[in-house]
């Protein structure tokens, strides 16, 4: 079950990644008067997670070190308009990490065309600023965590299927083999258990 | 249309680019009126997005990934084994200099040592040499006067304190050669009295101890292999007849 991948390694990434730093805007502002050392430090900060995810969507290390390239040679090239105030890196970073493996993916399965340009609108800078200061919390990260684990085999699978393989809802039901109604019912129930999860552990 | 809050069901879906273009322009065209809960929302369901995507499985890119990475952006840092090679020369040049530094500081020690002694012995033998002057029982022996060219000074001898020779006018020693005195008795066969080098032509040398003055018939210098030698090698550099007390 692809599910049974993503605890693997969880005590890494949590314990030692946080998604926004609190230097961000300072490495933001280097990154955009284009200082070499601050290249080094996103890579530093953002790498191992970026080349993790994208490798658990392409499963394929040459591919993964071509993404990752490709991930930080967009960041750099966009970072002129991320908004270095409020903006969160990781979060970006990640984002523009999973849409290069997945387009890369459809492109594997002739299916690029459309989704490329929708992708691409989805990872501009100025979408990654103003998030809530706990939003990416590292006790949110492990509530979602917990949250994760409690769903059932077909909601961790749509999940997994939605996060890392790119499917829509009509492809995974495809997928799957399984009414499109019910596979909306499964994602539907998935996210807002893991949403609930989130909010009961914000008013605790 | 649907009712605001409906959207933040989808707004996971809507940020990974998996909507269906319908459900999607629906969304788009609502964000584009600034509602503020959804932009609230959307920016919620991006925050879960990348939590969510931090959760892959954790692998280690390879190493060359970052110098990969760096220089797809023109950055080009040396990399570790670079600078621990550098810094393993620079330790190697500094252990290499000190090491000289050092050598040159024990070398210069050891000269100065050798210097001290040198100068020690100089002053003893000046010393001991004054002490023959000084005794009234010493006998002095002229040699080499009147001779065409002659090595000349003087011979002290004492019957407690030796012999003492100064000569000037020496010729050069040859390569693996050096001088020798000697003593000769009154018929008897000379005996060794030491070996000395000569400085710019003149020395110094001191036989200590008791002598009989009384049966000394002559002093004399040879020049002899460097080990010296049991018995003169002719001819006579030096000879210096002592007539007695």
């Amino acid at each position: 079950m692809l599910w049974k991948l993503l605890p693997v390694g969880l005590s890494y990434v949590l314990l030692q990644v946080t998604l926004r730093f609190k230097d961000d805007g300072d490495l933001a502002k280097r990154l955009q008067d284009r200082d070499p050392r601050a290249m080094t430090d996103l890579y530093e900060r953002y790498g191992r997670l970026a080349y993790s995810l994208i490798y658990r969507v392409v499963r394929n290390t040459g591919a993964a070190e071509d993404l990752v390239q490709e991930t930080f040679l967009r960041v750099w090239n966009r970072v002129q308009s991320f908004d270095r105030a409020k903006g969160a890196l990781g979060p970006w970073v990640l984002t523009v990490a999973r849409n290069r493996a997945i387009d890369y993916l459809r492109s594997v399965d002739g299916k690029m065309s459309a989704g490329a340009l929708e992708l691409d609108r989805l990872e501009t800078p100025p979408l990654f600023s103003n998030f809530e200061d706990t939003a990416l919390s590292l006790d949110r990260a492990r509530v979602l965590k917990t949250a994760f684990e409690k769903l059932t085999p077909t909601q961790k699978q749509v999940i997994e299927l939605a996060y890392f393989e790119g499917l829509s809802q009509t492809e995974m039901a495809e997928r799957m083999k399984q009414p499109l109604g019910t596979v909306k019912t499964w994602v539907r129930s998935a996210l807002k258990a893991l949403r609930d999860d989130i909010a009961g552990e914000a008013t605790a | 249309m649907s009712a605001c809050t409906d959207f933040h069901d989808d707004f996971e879906l809507y940020a990974l680019g998996l909507l269906e273009p319908a459900e999607k322009a629906e969304i788009d065209d609502h964000l584009r009126t600034g509602c503020a809960t959804c932009e609230a929302a959307l920016k919620d369901a991006l925050a879960v997005n990348a939590i969510m995507m931090s959760l892959a499985p954790d692998v280690v890119p390879p190493a060359r990934l970052k110098r990969r990475v760096l220089a797809s952006v023109g950055v080009h840092p040396m990399s570790w084994s670079w600078l621990a090679a550098m810094a393993a020369a620079c330790m190697l040049v500094v252990a290499l200099w000190l090491s000289v530094q050092e050598r040159s500081r024990a070398s210069e020690l050891a000269q100065a040592r050798r210097t001290l002694i040198e100068v020690g012995s100089q002053r003893d033998r000046l010393m001991q040499a004054l002490s023959f002057l000084d005794d009234p029982a010493t006998v002095p022996v002229s040699f080499g006067k009147g001779q065409p060219i002659p090595p000349h000074g003087n011979v002290f001898v004492h019957s407690k304190l030796g012999v003492l020779l100064i000569a000037a006018n020496l010729p050069p020693a040859q390569a693996g050669k050096i001088y020798e005195m000697w003593v000769i008795p009154k018929g008897g066969a000379p005996r060794p009295a030491g070996l000395f080098q000569s400085q710019g032509g003149t020395a110094l040398h001191i036989l200590s101890g008791p002598l009989d003055v009384g049966n000394l018939g002559a002093v004399a210098v040879t020049m002899e292999p460097e080990a010296g030698s049991s018995t003169p090698t002719m001819p006579l550099v030096i000879v210096a007849p002592v007539a007695g007390p």
